[in-house]
């Protein structure tokens, strides 16, 4: 698929939906990055996020704008970017607060084995 | 033979522009490329970053930085050359956001290896005729001193530079430095070996098992622990930032604490005296300086000696200056009622 290995741009509650769906039946772990147009700290992780992207096919990764998306980052609650949130099947299993490429790389290789179906 | 250097060197440049546009996000808006290339002058780098609305907080591999939209506040220690980030910001500011240097605050206290200091800061006399040279002329009122205390080693070295006697709002700035740091206590900031945890987790474990997280619990943190040993944390409470540096090796251990704040009439939003307590606990320092510096009113210095006293520290010298930029600064310094014996 085209859009594994990247991390996915999401602009609109439909799209994240239809995300949240997705992982629901494919029990893929997803990687949200709650992320501003005018926090630089996003913008140092980006790159390091991207890389990571590329390594992860199995993981999907998704990119939230708090601003074009505030229902969204308002229902996880997000306080300060960049906030990596870990869903599995639909529910919250990790977050990562924070640039933080150490506590990212291993929240993702924990999380990221495919449950396997029942 | 030198320790680790943990008092820091403290520069704080606010910048002006005329698009309101830009100032809403002002250096917010800095790639962060510039940011690095900055960073590479002085000799750090960025171990972990958070923003939220009011500003960006970067733990650096030695101390922190802070970006608003119309100033940058970076402290770092060690051995780094903190000055050499003026050029370079003044550069990006300009050439990227048309943003112009309107004035610079340099703060700092006494070196305890100051033999081990790189040019310009080899000496407070070097580090003036740094400034001197490396700052535009607009920046016309200036002003260099040292505060001192009883001790010939505790002093408190200030430079400010301003283009106009303008005001910033409000606010006030308290720096607190401690040495001689109990060493049970100190022996916290050090991380058990092969404990297979990052330095993130590592830190937040700290944060917690110190008191760390009690002096404000509203607020955000960004900890981290350093390997064999050494601590560093960002808080952020809405526009409001606190950052604690920890080296807690003995023979040179170290200890700081700052926050901001704002005052209003009588109000202090921060909790000083609460703030002040839990700081003298968690470190029990044998000296402590206590630096408050404030435009218009600067009654936030009346509070510390009221604050640390019952906890058995002693007021031992007061100095007060006022400085074209950022009003008047008091220093002052405390040590334990009853000397410690020696360990």
């Amino acid at each position: 698929m085209a859009e594994e290995g990247q991390v996915i741009g999401i602009h609109s509650i439909d799209a994240w939906k239809e995300q949240l769906e997705k992982g629901v039946q494919t029990g893929k772990l997803i990687v949200v990055d709650f992320t501003a147009s005018w926090c630089g700290p996003c913008r140092f992780i980006a790159p390091i996020l991207a890389e990571i992207a590329k390594k992860t096919p199995e993981v999907t990764f998704l990119k939230v704008d708090v601003d074009e998306l505030n229902p969204i980052s308002e229902e996880w609650r997000v306080e300060a970017m960049p906030t990596f949130l870990f869903l599995k099947g639909g529910r919250e299993v990790d977050r990562v607060v924070g640039a933080k490429k150490e506590d990212l790389q291993n929240a993702i290789t924990k999380h990221a084995t495919i449950t396997a179906a029942a | 033979m030198a320790g680790f250097e943990g008092f820091e060197k403290r520069l704080e440049l606010h910048f002006i522009g005329h698009d309101p546009t830009t100032l809403q996000l002002g250096l917010r808006k800095l790639d962060f490329h510039c940011i690095q290339q900055t960073l590479q002058a002085v000799q750090c780098s960025v171990v972990s970053a958070l923003g939220n609305s009011f500003f960006d907080a970067y733990v650096l591999s030695e101390s922190s930085l802070f970006v608003y939209p119309t100033k940058i506040i970076i402290k770092t220690c060690g051995t780094t050359q903190l000055l050499k980030s003026i050029t370079p910001l003044i550069f990006y500011a300009h050439t990227h956001l048309g943003l112009t240097l309107s004035s610079c605050r340099y703060t700092r206290g006494n070196f305890i290896f100051p033999t081990a200091q790189p040019f310009p800061h080899t000496s407070f006399n070097d580090e003036v005729t740094y400034l001197e040279t490396t700052l535009p002329t607009t920046l016309c009122f200036r002003k260099a001193s040292i505060m001192p205390s009883k001790s010939s080693s505790l002093a408190w070295h200030v430079f400010t530079a301003t283009s106009h006697l303008h005001h910033h709002p409000y606010a006030y700035t308290l720096e607190i430095c401690m040495t001689d740091l109990d060493p049970t206590l100190a022996a916290k900031f050090f991380r058990r070996p092969a404990d297979g945890k990052s330095g993130h987790s590592a830190g937040k474990e700290m944060t917690a098992a110190t008191g760390i997280g009690e002096i404000n619990e509203h607020a955000l943190v960004c900890d981290f622990a350093f390997d064999p040993c050494g601590y560093s944390m960002n808080g952020m409470d809405s526009e409001w930032y606190s950052t604690i540096h920890v080296t807690p090796e003995e023979g040179y251990s170290y200890a700081s604490f700052e926050c901001v704040g704002h005052v209003s009439g009588d109000d202090v939003d921060v909790d000083i005296v609460h703030v002040l307590r839990k700081v003298v606990q968690i470190f029990r320092p044998g000296t402590m300086s206590v630096s408050t510096t404030s435009l218009g009113n600067n009654e936030v210095w009346r509070e510390v000696a009221g604050a640390v006293e019952p906890m058995g520290l002693k007021l031992r010298s007061c100095a007060v200056d006022q400085f074209p930029e950022c009003g008047s600064v008091v220093f002052q310094t405390f040590t334990p009622i009853r000397r410690k014996s020696a360990h």
